[in-house]
């Protein structure tokens, strides 16, 4: 999975093949990062609003997610399953992934 | 209002009132729309990421039952560590929340040809685009004797609700020194480490009330999931009530008699006091009806998009997709559910659809305060869903207390978040 684009304007090439009748539809569309991260919804809440035993990522700050991320992914942060998820994903897209969390509503 | 097409709904109430209908919410539900077939972890979810990428998608749940009952937790509740309400979801917040139209009726045709949906209660719903999220059926007499009605005398409880309820009592009636069958059935199905968290919990409800009594797991299998992390926390607490008997030492049930009681492998007959039968599985029976399932009983679909390879503009996510290495789990369907609506909102826009990313997260509990974990993420590899190397797997082994207790307490805080964010 590293080779997902999570830039902007990278993000704009998938935009490029419109038909001619599409449906322009509302502003929020999905992108790739928002695709990535709402994966994490179903353990953390939608954005990041844990009701439970779970941590939350509500007001949470994007460095502060960027930290335990980076160390869950290189083992220095002890975890039960967040070690073996964060494997997966490269720092960048870690970075992405925090920072979308961290623009959400409280 | 027995015919719901955009149309005579526009005309039967109105601009004005298609918002009272969509929830109150301020986005007018204009745009296209879609239908979701199932109210599960894979519907639930589709319906609420559709409106939450795209407010002015005009959405329609359609659920066969008033309100959800879920697999995963259902085992702590036949087990009496909770009630039946505790796995009940509703789906009046994705009305109200999310303004999603909300309708209790059972699918029985799809055309994808003129994208019209029917129902047993005779409604007609158009679409321009569908999303099929049916769950499991069974194959009934896979297994010689074991059909809807044998399944009244002995449970498979593998889809939660009266099935679940029978479960329980029969466990709570079963004389201390009874026989508990529990037999799980070949690869693939829901829920691939669901029948040993059962027989871990049973096990663990046999050890407290009724300490006579065993469990015997007759396996249509060699292996299962977790299962070195299951077998160690067997050893660990119920050595003397848990026996796991493997295919190849014959332990596949090949027939049962309802009338007798009896389960017979091809090399021994059993009258167990509990016989939790889980028969082979296909695809929900709308899709096999719709033809969107292949010979396999399953749906085959597109990796990134959940489009099915068989009927255009015809989705098909969670239990009764062909997913590739996503198992067959509350949580991969929930996940394909956000791929697929963000793909849907793409096709909608003549864009092309973002490469899936996905994840799985599951919890079995071994005992109420003793968790183990799966987990993987998945992304699309030579056409098909893989997951990312180097990643991913399972608890691990030799924990001691305090990790597999935390584990228990996340698999709880899992199950809170999950039903949140599918239903609320």
């Amino acid at each position: 999975m590293r080779g997902f684009p999570v830039t902007p304007v990278l993000r704009l090439a998938f935009g490029l093949a419109l038909a001619p009748l599409a449906w322009v539809g509302s502003a929020q569309a999905a992108d790739q990062v928002t695709v990535m991260a709402d994966a994490c919804a179903g353990c953390h809440g939608t954005d990041g609003h844990s009701i439970g035993g779970m941590p939350g990522f509500s007001g949470k700050k994007a460095d502060e997610l960027k930290k335990v991320l980076h160390d869950f992914k290189s083992g220095a942060r002890e975890a039960t399953v967040m070690d073996r998820i964060a494997k997966a994903y490269s720092v960048q897209q870690l970075d992405a992934i925090a920072d979308y969390f961290a623009s959400r509503k409280k | 209002m027995t015919k719901i097409s955009r149309r005579s709904f526009n005309a039967l109430v109105g601009a004005a009132g298609a918002l009272s209908l969509a929830g109150g919410l301020s986005a007018c539900s204009s745009g296209p729309r879609v239908v979701v077939v199932g109210g599960g972890f894979g519907g639930a979810t589709a319906a609420k990421y559709l409106k939450r990428y795209d407010p002015s998608l005009d959405v329609t749940l359609i659920d066969a039952q008033a309100s959800h009952f879920t697999c995963p937790f259902s085992n702590t509740v036949i087990v009496g560590m909770n009630e039946m309400g505790y796995i009940e979801r509703s789906f009046d917040k994705l009305n109200t929340l999310h303004g999603v139209k909300v309708f209790t009726d059972m699918v029985t045709a799809i055309d994808p040809a003129t994208k019209v949906v029917k129902t047993a209660g005779g409604k007609t719903f158009e679409y321009d685009r569908l999303i099929v999220s049916p769950g499991i059926d069974f194959k009934w007499n896979a297994i010689e004797g074991y059909d809807e009605a044998a399944s009244a005398v002995m449970p498979h409880a593998w889809k939660a609700g009266p099935q679940t309820l029978l479960l329980k009592k029969q466990l709570e009636a079963m004389p201390n020194g009874g026989l508990v069958v529990i037999a799980p059935p070949g690869n693939p199905f829901r829920c691939p480490p669901g029948p040993y968290e059962r027989a871990s919990l049973i096990a663990s409800y046999i050890k407290r009330n009724k300490p006579k009594s065993k469990l015997l797991i007759l396996d249509a299998k060699d292996a299962f999931a977790k299962d070195k992390l299951f077998k160690e926390g067997w050893e660990k607490m119920y050595d003397d009530i848990i026996e796991w008997v493997p295919a190849a030492k014959n332990g596949k049930v090949t027939k049962v008699n309802a009338k007798d009681g009896t389960v017979e492998t091809d090399f021994e007959k059993f009258k167990p006091a509990v016989a939790n039968i889980i028969p082979p599985q296909t695809a929900g029976q709308i899709a096999i009806t719709a033809g969107l399932a292949d010979k396999s009983g399953f749906c085959p679909v597109d990796p990134n998009t959940f489009e099915s390879t068989l009927a255009k503009n015809v989705h098909v996510i969670g239990d009764a997709a062909i997913a590739g290495a996503m198992p067959k789990s509350g949580y991969s369907a929930s996940s394909q559910a956000k791929v697929c609506a963000a793909a849907i909102v793409a096709l909608f826009k003549g864009e092309k659809p973002l490469p899936l990313s996905a994840i799985n997260t599951c919890y079995s509990l071994v005992a109420p305060d003793y968790g183990i974990s799966v987990a993987a993420v998945f992304e699309v590899k030579d056409g098909k869903i893989a997951s990312v190397a180097n990643s991913g797997g399972v608890s691990p082994m030799g924990a001691n207390y305090q990790f597999r207790k935390k584990e228990a307490d996340f698999a709880v805080g899992w199950y809170q978040s999950i039903c949140q964010d599918s239903w609320a």
